[in-house]
């Protein structure tokens, strides 16, 4: 998720009173934040679901807004030579080499961002994208 | 009468536009329906292709003599160390060397930069002579301001290779792509029935001064293979099980295109370099007609499991089933991919093909045939 802090609630140590008063688990991702500016930063959280739960009540007293966030996949298409080494490790089927043409297709919209093919392309087209939702 | 086609003859038609030119695919299709004899008749050449990783690859180039002149010790471009040990400013950038700081950027991307056209920083240091007084240079270089650039890759064109299976518990990232645990996928790496070495198996038409497509140019094949050997088990449409033969090929650089060479990075491997090859074979007689006609589903390659440390063997498949997308190991389906680009495979022997029946390609008789018999010494540690 990503939480944008308003300018005012800068100086609040947030997510030490998260993990400390809530005992939940932050992950940080990226972080934007300047000093009288609003600022973002991108967390995964986890942790006992009453305490989750209570976090985010405490967040939101904060005035702190709660974005959920979808991992999307980027691919450099352009680029691509069609091996198929990401095809074999991509098991949502959103990589999928057309036995016929033996062209490589991507469907996004089956993609569940599992991250794998990032590492098994070797021309590097893969990259991983925080969109906002 | 038996048939028999010269070279001579052979590029007699293919200068007049009368050579009758197919790819490999397309004379294995043929093949299900005609005998060798007909199509020993009706065709002259075939063509192959491959566009692989071939890690054993590399580019001689010529920098130029700068005013002071240095007489080059240690250098590097864009930060990757090349190899200076031949006189003052030859330079051989291996594909697979790595930046020292970015294990993702190596050899072969500069290659490919060069290729593109771009500016690469070159660093150089020396001792200072009489003759060669500078020490220290740092310029750019690109295609067109260095003389010359030569690829000379020692060995390409693998004639078959095992494909890769996981029986770990642990991912394994290997030069055959990702291996996911207990066999969760399968990754091979030749064109099967379009790869060239596949077709002439005996290399009866391929030796020293083959011309050849190499990286979108005209190239040659300049020696065998380092790693050739000829003691590989055999399957009963005579083609090797296993890696075998090898070419070493050598090409101008300058006239490559980036599409048909192109680099890459193996994660926790390294880096290594797309090659594409394209060799014609002639069919000069009935047997070679027979040996072009094989199909993905007469040629076999090992499985090897790379989980465990002495890559057992655990069973043997043809590239009909790998091409498929997925085979059966041990009653397990399992998903398979290729490193190698099947689909610029087929844009190069089509490439290929309109150069020779275009007549703008001509056979090159080799000029020395390659040992048939040659093994593999491993290396002992005394």
């Amino acid at each position: 998720m990503v939480l944008t802090f308003p300018a005012e609630a800068i100086d609040e140590p947030i997510t030490y009173t998260l993990i400390k008063e809530y005992d939940v688990m932050i992950n940080i991702l990226n972080a934007d934040i300047t000093h009288g500016r609003e600022g973002n930063l991108l967390i995964e959280m986890s942790g006992e679901e009453t305490n989750v739960r209570e976090a985010l009540v405490y967040l939101d007293n904060k005035q702190i807004q709660i974005s959920p966030v979808i991992k999307t996949i980027l691919f450099r298409e352009s680029r691509c030579i069609h091996c198929g080494a990401c095809a074999s490790v991509c098991f949502s089927g959103a990589l999928d080499m057309d036995t016929a043409t033996r062209e490589l297709k991507f469907s996004p919209e089956r993609c569940i961002a599992c991250e794998l093919c990032i590492k098994a392309c070797p021309l590097q087209l893969f990259e991983l994208n925080f969109g906002v939702n | 009468m038996a048939i028999q086609k010269s070279y001579q003859e052979i590029n007699e038609k293919i200068k007049r536009g009368d050579a009758v030119v197919l790819t490999a695919e397309e004379v294995s299709e043929m093949g299900r329906s005609r005998s060798a004899r007909e199509i020993a008749e009706k065709v002259d050449v075939v063509t192959t292709g491959t566009f692989s990783p071939m890690c054993s690859s590399g580019v001689f180039i010529n920098v130029g003599h700068s005013d002071p002149p240095i007489r080059m010790e240690k250098a590097t471009l864009n930060g990757v160390p090349v190899f200076t040990g031949l006189a003052a400013v030859d330079l051989y950038i291996g594909a697979t060397e790595a930046h020292p700081e970015n294990p993702a950027y190596g050899g072969a991307h500069v290659i490919e930069e060069l290729l593109e056209g771009k500016d690469v920083e070159l660093i150089a240091h020396a001792k200072g002579t009489d003759c060669y007084p500078l020490k220290d240079i740092r310029t750019t270089i690109n295609r067109e301001n260095i003389n010359d650039m030569i690829m000379f890759n020692p060995r390409n064109a693998y004639q078959n290779y095992p494909a890769a299976v996981n029986s770990s518990r642990q991912i394994k990232y290997t030069y055959m792509g990702s291996l996911l645990p207990r066999m969760g996928n399968a990754n091979y790496s030749t064109s099967g029935e379009l790869s060239p070495l596949l077709n002439d198996p005996q290399l009866r038409t391929i030796g020293v001064g083959t011309r050849i497509f190499l990286g979108g140019t005209t190239g040659y094949v300049s020696w065998f293979g380092t790693q050739f050997k000829t003691d590989t088990e055999t399957n009963a449409h005579g083609v090797p099980v296993s890696n075998a033969a090898a070419l070493a090929v050598i090409g101008d650089a300058k006239a490559m295109r980036p599409d048909f060479i192109k680099a890459a990075y193996f994660e926790k491997y390294g880096v290594s370099i797309f090659i594409g090859i394209g060799i014609p074979i002639p069919l000069l007689d009935e047997e070679m007609a027979a040996r072009v006609m094989i199909r993905n589903d007469q040629i076999t390659t090992r499985i090897l499991d790379y989980g465990d440390p002495g890559k057992p063997e655990l069973g043997r498949v043809t590239y009909a089933e790998l091409q498929s997308g997925e085979i059966t190991l041990n009653h397990k389906k399992i998903r398979t991919a290729s490193l190698s680009s099947l689909h610029r495979a087929r844009i190069i022997a089509d490439l290929l093909k309109k150069e020779l029946t275009e007549g703008r390609f001509l056979l090159a008789e080799p000029v020395e045939p390659f040992p048939h018999r040659k093994d593999l010494n491993p290396l002992i540690i005394r």
